[in-house]
C-alpha cells in the first residue's frame, strides 16, 4: 500500500519536476540571451549555448544515465525479478540510483587493457565517434516552443536549420561510424565482425528510417522539426489535433522501428550479439566501453525525441491545451509544452526498453528480410498514399481519415488474438488497450 | 548456403504481419511492469503463498525457513539452573562417525556421582550432519533443532564450537531427571524443588518426542507390530 501511494505520488510529481526543468531551461536561455545582448553579441548564440548546456547535458545525459539503471530496474519489474537495490546509503535502495555513482567509479577506475595490435589513433577515437554524432542529433529537436523570456525570444532548440531532418538522416549515419572504426581498430576477429554488421544493419535501415519521414515531411509541408511541432497543434473539423501518428500511422510503425534498429538495441542488437560474437566494444576496457554503451542510450533518447517531435504531437500537451493556454503565462505554458514533451521523449524511452525485453534477437538474415521485404515496400506504399492524399486534400482530412482507418485496422488486428479460443495464450483480453502504437504511459 | 534456413513462418496471416503479435506482446509486458511497479513485493518467506509474482528471496535479510525435522546446528540444552543436561556419557562421540565430538568429562564438585563435560567440542568442519549424537544421547542434552547453519568464519578455529558456544536455547527439564529424583547436593535445594515443579512428565512417547520426522512415532509402530501378532 505504501509502494502504490510512493509510485502514485511519484507519478504525479515527475511531470511537475520535469515541468519545473523547461521552466529552469526558458529562464537560463533568456538570462544568456540578454547577457550576450548586453555583451554585443548574438542572442541567439546564448540561446543555442544555454540549450547545449541544459538540453544536451542535464536532460539527454541525465535521461540516458538514468536510463542505464532503467535497464537493469525496469527489466527486472517486467521479469518479475528485484533488480540491483545492495548499494543502499540509508538504508534504502533508492530505486537503485546509487549504482550509477558505482557504475562511474568502477568504469573510471577500470584498468586499461589495450591490444597491442590496435591501430592507435582510431582505436582511442571511435567512443568519441560514437558519442559525439547521438549528441549532435538533439540539436534539432525543439524542446519547448518560442516564447518571450525577458525580452528576448526563446525556443528551446539548440539550433533551426533548413535542412532539419536531413541534417538528423546525415547525423544519424556518422553514428555508424564510430561502431565500425571500434570493430576494426581493435584488430578482433569477432570484433570487425561486429563492425561490419553494424554497418551493413545501419544501411539497410537507412533507407527506410528516411521513407518512413517522408510521408510526414509532406504532410507538414516542411523539413524543419519546430514548424512539425507547430503544424501538430492545429485542429482538423475544429476537434482533432493533427498529430503525426493520425496522419502518418504507418510512418510512425516504420520510423520507430528503423530508429530501433538505429540504436543497435535488442530485438536489432546483432553488432553486440553478446551470445555469439562478443560485439564491437569486445576490446574496449572501462569508460571507452561505457561510452559506447551509453551512446547507445543517447541514441535511444534522442530517437524517442525525434519520434515524439514528427508524431507525437511534439510540445503540445494535448489533453487541456485549451484551457492550459488560456489560463497560464505564455512563459508558464511553455514550461507546460517543454514537460510535455520531455515526459513523452521518456515514456518512449521506456517503450523502447519494453520492447527490448518483448523480443528476442534477429538472425541476420530475418533483419535483411524484415528491412528490405517488409519495412521498404511499406515505406514506400505510404510514402505514394501520402502524397496522393496531400495533393487531392491539403486541408489533410483524407490523409486523417486513411490514418484513423490504419489505426483501426490494427487495433481490431491486434484484438482478434484476444478472441481465438487458444488456452495457450494466457493474459486475454489485454492487447486491444495496448494497440495504439502512439499510447504513451 | 553456410546456414540452413529454417522456414517457420506462422500459417496465420494475422500473425504472419508481426506487427499485431509484437503489440500484443509489449501490453503483457507492459502489464507485467505496471503490475510490480504499482504492488508492494510481498516478502512471504513462502513463495507459493506470495500475493504478488516475484519470486526472489532476497537472502540475508530474508530466510527461507527450513522444514521441519532439518538437521541444523548442533545445540547443548540447558537445565533450568543454566547448566548442560549432558552428562558427559561419551556416547555421542562414540556413535559420531566423523569422530567430530571432543569431551572431557569431570565429577560435579560435592556430588558423589554426576559427571558433567568440563570441554564439550565439535568441530564443525568435520560434522557431517547425520544426527546420530542427537539419536545417541540418552539424556535429550544435544539436540540439532537450531534451525541454522554452521555460521562462516574466516579461519578454521572459528568453525570448533566448545560448551560455551553450544550451550544455548530453550532449558528443559524431565521428571526422570536423575538430578530431579534423586537429589542433586551441587544445586541450590530451593532451585532444585523450582526445577522439580516446572519439570515435564516423563514423555510417553519420548523417543517420538525426539524424534526428527513429524509422524513418525516408534511406540505406535510397536504395538501395531503387537497387534499384528509378529
Amino acid at each position: 500500500m505504501r509502494r502504490l501511494v510512493g509510485m502514485i505520488v511519484f507519478l504525479v510529481v515527475f511531470p511537475l519536476v520535469l515541468v519545473g526543468f523547461g521552466y529552469a531551461a526558458y529562464a537560463v536561455a533568456g538570462l544568456a540571451a540578454s547577457a550576450f545582448l548586453s555583451w554585443g553579441l548574438q542572442p541567439a548564440y546564448g540561446t543555442a549555448l544555454a540549450n547545449v548546456v541544459f538540453l544536451m547535458l542535464v536532460f539527454v545525459m541525465l535521461t540516458a544515465t538514468g536510463l542505464t539503471i532503467g535497464e537493469r530496474k525496469w527489466s527486472a519489474l517486467m521479469q518479475n525479478r528485484i533488480g540491483p537495490n545492495r548499494i543502499r546509503p540509508f538504508g534504502n535502495p533508492l530505486a537503485g540510483l546509487p549504482y550509477i555513482l558505482a557504475d562511474g567509479l568502477k568504469t573510471l577506475t577500470k584498468e586499461n587493457i589495450q591490444p597491442s595490435a590496435r591501430s592507435k589513433f582510431l582505436y582511442e577515437m571511435a567512443p568519441v565517434i560514437s558519442l559525439a554524432p547521438a549528441f549532435a542529433l538533439f540539436a534539432v529537436i525543439p524542446v519547448g516552443p518560442r516564447v518571450a523570456v525577458s525580452g528576448q525570444q526563446v525556443a528551446l532548440q539548440v539550433a533551426s536549420p533548413d535542412a532539419g531532418l536531413l541534417y538528423l538522416f546525415a547525423i544519424a549515419s556518422l553514428a555508424v561510424y564510430g561502431t565500425s572504426i571500434a570493430g576494426w581498430a581493435s584488430n578482433n576477429k569477432l570484433a570487425i565482425l561486429g563492425g561490419v554488421r553494424a554497418s551493413s544493419q545501419m544501411i539497410s535501415y537507412e533507407v527506410s528510417l528516411g521513407l518512413s519521414l517522408v510521408g510526414a515531411m509532406m504532410a507538414y509541408g516542411t523539413l524543419r522539426l519546430e514548424e512539425m511541432s507547430v503544424a501538430q497543434g492545429k485542429l482538423l473539423w475544429g476537434v482533432l489535433p493533427q498529430l503525426g501518428f493520425i496522419l502518418q500511422p504507418v510512418g510512425l510503425v516504420l520510423f520507430f522501428a528503423s530508429a530501433f534498429a538505429e540504436t543497435k538495441r535488442a530485438p536489432f542488437d546483432l553488432p553486440e550479439g553478446e551470445s555469439e560474437i562478443v560485439g564491437y566494444f569486445v576490446e574496449y576496457p572501462g569508460m571507452k566501453f561505457a561510452m559506447m554503451m551509453l551512446a547507445e542510450f543517447i541514441e535511444v533518447v534522442v530517437l524517442a525525441g525525434v519520434t515524439v517531435a514528427v508524431f507525437l504531437g511534439g510540445w503540445h500537451p494535448i489533453v487541456f491545451e485549451g484551457w492550459l493556454k488560456a489560463n497560464l503565462s505564455p512563459l508558464a505554458f511553455a514550461a507546460v509544452c517543454a514537460g510535455a514533451f520531455m515526459l513523452k521523449t521518456i515514456a518512449l524511452a521506456w517503450l523502447q526498453l519494453v520492447i527490448r525485453w518483448t523480443l528476442p534477437r534477429f538472425r541476420f538474415d530475418q533483419i535483411q528480410k524484415l528491412c528490405w521485404k517488409m519495412m521498404l515496400p511499406f515505406a514506400l506504399a505510404n510514402v505514394f498514399l501520402t502524397g496522393a492524399l496531400v495533393l487531392a486534400d491539403p486541408t489533410l482530412e483524407w490523409l486523417a481519415i486513411v490514418g484513423i482507418v490504419e489505426i483501426v485496422a490494427l487495433v481490431a488486428l491486434t484484438a482478434a488474438a484476444t478472441k481465438a479460443p487458444e488456452p495457450a495464450h494466457g493474459e486475454h483480453g489485454h492487447g486491444g488497450a495496448h494497440a495504439a502504437p502512439a499510447h504513451g504511459h | 548456403m553456410p546456414y540452413k534456413v529454417i522456414e517457420d513462418s506462422p500459417a496465420d496471416f494475422r500473425e504472419r504481419l508481426f506487427l499485431p503479435e509484437v503489440i500484443r506482446g509489449v501490453g503483457i509486458i507492459a502489464k507485467q511492469f505496471w503490475r510490480n511497479f504499482f504492488l508492494q513485493r510481498d516478502p512471504n518467506p513462502d513463495i507459493l503463498l506470495r500475493k504478488t509474482p516475484t519470486v526472489t528471496i532476497q537472502y540475508p535479510e530474508e530466510k527461507q525457513p527450513y522444514p521441519p525435522g532439518y538437521r541444523g546446528l548442533h545445540r547443548l540444552v540447558p537445565r533450568e539452573d543454566g547448566k548442560p543436561r549432558c552428562v558427559a556419557c561419551y556416547m555421542c562421540a562414540t556413535v559420531c562417525p566423523a569422530q567430530c565430538i571432543y569431551i572431557e568429562a569431570d565429577e560435579v564438585e560435592g556430588d558423589p556421582i554426576e559427571k558433567y563435560p568440563k570441554r564439550f567440542v565439535i568441530d564443525e568442519l568435520r560434522c557431517v550432519v547425520c544426527g546420530f549424537c542427537v539419536e545417541a544421547c540418552p539424556k535429550d542434552a544435544i539436540r540439532m533443532d537450531t534451525g541454522e547453519h554452521a555460521p562462516p568464519t574466516y579461519t578454521r578455529e572459528g568453525q570448533l564450537l566448545d560448551e560455551k558456544a553450544l550451550l544455548r536455547g530453550a532449558p528443559v527439564s524431565y521428571q526422570y531427571d536423575p538430578w530431579l529424583r534423586r537429589g542433586a547436593t551441587a544445586v541450590d535445594p530451593k532451585k532444585l524443588e523450582e526445577m522439580r515443579q516446572r519439570a515435564k512428565p516423563f514423555p510417553a512417547g519420548a523417543t517420538d518426542e525426539l524424534s526428527q520426522t513429524p509422524g513418525f512415532s516408534v511406540r505406535q509402530l510397536a504395538a501395531e507390530a503387537k497387534g499384528r501378532g509378529a
